[in-house]
Parts: C-alpha cells; structure tokens; sequence
C-alpha cells in the first residue's frame, strides 16, 4: 500500500512591492485558512507535524509557505538580487504576506508565526486587523534585539553549521532528538537568508510603545512562548501580551523556540488551546 | 554511561569526559577537523581542553599564569556549571548560547575558532549532562 501524504505542493505568483514572487506553499485540510510562517533561516517544513495533523486539518486549511530566499521559494524573478545585500524590513515582509493572502483569495484567515513569524505577527494585527480573524504569535516579542549577527555568514566559519548549531540550544533537551537534528538539517540550508532576515527579528521589528494600538475586536492574538526560549523569553511573551488589550498569553512548558519542529505533540496541545481561545473571542465578538 | 547524581571529583571527571568524548560518535563522525584548545572556567577550577581530529589529547587543570595556551573561553560560576552537570538541564542552562544570552555565561577570546568548531564543541559540553560538572 502507498503511503502518499495528503499534504500538496503548489507554487503561486505574488506582486508585492515591486517584486515578484514565485512562491512556494504545502497545504492540507479545509475551514477557516491557517496560515503558518517558518522561522528566520528555515523553510515550511518546520510545520510538517501540523501539515499532517488529521485532527486540525479537519477543521483549518493549513497553509505553510516558504518566505522568498527560502526553501523552494526564489528569490525575486525581475531584480539582480545577487548585487545587494539582503535586509528584510518590517515593512516588506507585513506586505508579503497580506499579497500572499490576497494571492491565495484567502477570507479570514489565522495568521501563525514562530520567531521572526511571531514578530510579524504582532506586526500584522497592528497594522492590518482587518485582514486577519486573529494572529498567533508564537515566541514572538514586541522588539528582540541581539541576534543580528556577522556569525551566521561569516566566509571564516562553516555557516551551515554555525547557523545549525547556532540555534541548537533554542531548543528544549526534552524534545525528541530526531525533531531536534531535523531542525538542525533545515537551519543548515539558509545561511545565506538567516542573517538578513534576523535584520527584520533583531533591528527593524520594533513595536515598544505601540503595542496598546492593537485593535483585539478586529484581530484576537494569542502569544505563546517556549520556556526554553533563550532568545524570547515566556517573560518576554507575557510582557509582551500585558501591553495588548485583550490579548492571551500561553506559557509553553518543556519546549523551545521551534515548538512546531522540535515537539509538535507538545505544540499541538497548547495551539489547541489558543485555537479555542480565538474561536471563543471572534464568535462572541461577531 | 552512568548519570551523576552529584559532582564528581576532578581526576574522576577527566577521565569520563575524555572517554565520553573520544567514544561518541556524533563527534567521531564529524570531528576529523575539530582542533582546538579552549579554557573551561568554572570559577572553583579551570581546566584547559587540548582536542585534536575529535579526540581530547590532554585536559590541564588549574593550570597557571600563562602556562597552557588556549584560544578562547568559556567562563561561568561553579552555579551554572553544576546546572550544565544535570541530565536535563533548566532552562537557560541548556548551552552555552542561552547561558551566555541569560545567565553569567562569558564566551571570550577568538570566538571565530569557537564558531569555526561549533557543532562538535556544542555535543562536546553536552556530555556534561551524562559526566556531570567537577564544581
């Protein structure tokens, strides 16, 4: 017997900007659109436990696309990429990502990112609630300086592996060792993304001051953060989360900055909850 | 390999370190350029790790001003070591990146060579977990 995933691959155009995009994304499941966003140097299938979850799939279209630069997802087709250095902005990447909405002729949707996706997910719901249902910013912060960082491609040290070992210890000893080196495997792929990405993560994505203009009746947010997380600390998530009129905040026990890779059955019983908070919370807003 | 419930003596840690490290097979697997020398401070003792090809060739303890050359460091208390030293370490505890990120960790020296070696040096302070910390 075949054993064929019910995942699919699809490639889509998308404008944004100026640029064009060839565009990578898996998808599974039918409901409501539930968008999912890699980490900073690493590709969709970090979301792969999710991809494959029956349970949530029978409820959400799970949509998990490579940001360009990523996974199968090129750079821009119409620019000499390869002449400029790479430096997401906050901007461009908020932009992205409501073209890809568009795009897909998505109504509704959940927005999820983990790390640098957590980031633009605050960032989303701040400067377009009424695109999204709600936002689930996992390991997300309102500012995360720090890790911009030379290191990550430096022509002196092995940077896949720098990149790889680099973000080792974001993760938690408890997870499983096979979904602790697959991440590992994925961060050695996008060395040469991770460090212009962490541009947006570590410098351009600064939301202190601003987070009390998030409109929670437009777009409910549910924060989670890994206890393991070095890099965005629960502390981080619920400071983060207080600042937020009627945002939740989800401490995560026993996992770390990749929960989605690194332990997905551990992830997925706190996504379950945060699932159930936004449905709560747009059903009695409706 | 034996799980430490306690700290084990410097003379016993020497010799379940470097047999840790020189049997594991992560590190045999990927260490034919992993050459490096490193200070561990762990504040009640220093200890320099010579390590050639994956194999560690000598660990000199507390050795004296100027005597064992080294490339960088890794400086912490004896506190943070001993938390390093559990089978599963607490959070922030759990390597030398969330140490030095949110706890007393220093990473000093010529960190390119630390960045250069770091997938096996990052497995090599893992086998703490198995040997324990001698602080």
């Amino acid at each position: 017997m075949s054993k064929i995933s019910p995942v699919t691959g699809h490639y889509v155009t998308v404008d944004v900007d100026g640029l064009e995009y060839k565009v990578f994304y898996l998808e599974n499941g039918q409901g409501q659109p539930l968008v999912c966003q890699h980490t900073a140097g690493a590709h969709n299938h970090q979301w792969r436990g999710l991809l494959e979850d029956p349970e949530i799939t029978a409820k959400y279209r799970v949509i998990a696309y490579d940001l360009p630069r990523h996974g199968k997802s090129d750079p821009p087709e119409n620019t000499e990429w390869w002449t400029e250095e790479y430096q997401l902005s906050a901007d461009h990447f908020a932009n992205f990502i409501v073209a890809l909405v568009d795009a897909l002729e998505l109504v509704d949707p959940i927005f999820m990112g983990s790390s640098f996706g957590g980031n633009i997910a605050l960032q989303l719901a701040h400067r377009f609630p009424e695109r999204f249902d709600a936002v689930i910013p996992v390991e997300g912060a309102d500012h995360s300086p720090g890790f911009y960082l030379d290191w990550w491609q430096h022509p002196h040290a092995n940077a896949a592996q720098v990149c790889g070992s680099g973000t080792w210890d974001l993760m938690a000893p408890q997870s499983p060792e096979a979904d602790r080196w697959k991440t590992w495997f994925y961060y050695t792929q996008g060395s040469e993304a991770f460090k212009g990405d962490l541009y947006f993560y570590s410098v351009d994505h600064d939301l202190r001051g601003k987070l009390g203009e998030i409109q929670t009746d437009k777009c409910a947010v549910v924060l989670m953060t890994g206890e393991y997380d070095y890099l965005t600390t629960p502390e981080d998530g619920a400071r983060t989360a207080s600042q937020i009129p009627g945002a939740e905040f989800i401490e995560m026990k026993a996992i770390g900055h990749f929960p989605m890779s690194e332990n997905y059955p551990v992830f997925k019983g706190y996504l379950v909850q945060a699932l159930d908070l936004i449905r709560t919370k747009t059903t009695v807003g409706a | 390999m034996t799980v430490a419930t306690r700290a084990p003596s410097v003379e016993s840690w020497i010799q379940s370190f470097t047999e840790a490290n020189n049997q594991d097979p992560e590190i045999q697997a990927h260490g034919k350029y992993f050459t490096c020398s490193y200070l561990l401070d762990m504040e009640a003792h220093t200890f320099v790790v010579r390590v050639v090809s994956g194999t560690i060739a000598q660990i000199s303890v507390d050795p004296g001003p100027i005597e064992v050359p080294y490339q960088f460091a890794i400086r912490a208390s004896a506190h943070t070591w001993g938390e390093f030293g559990k089978p599963v370490p607490a959070p922030m505890y759990h390597g030398i990146w969330a140490a030095t990120f949110q706890r007393d960790m220093k990473l000093e020296g010529d960190v390119l060579v630390l960045m250069q070696n770091l997938r096996c040096l990052t497995r090599q302070i893992e086998l703490l977990r198995s040997t324990g910390a001698p602080v």
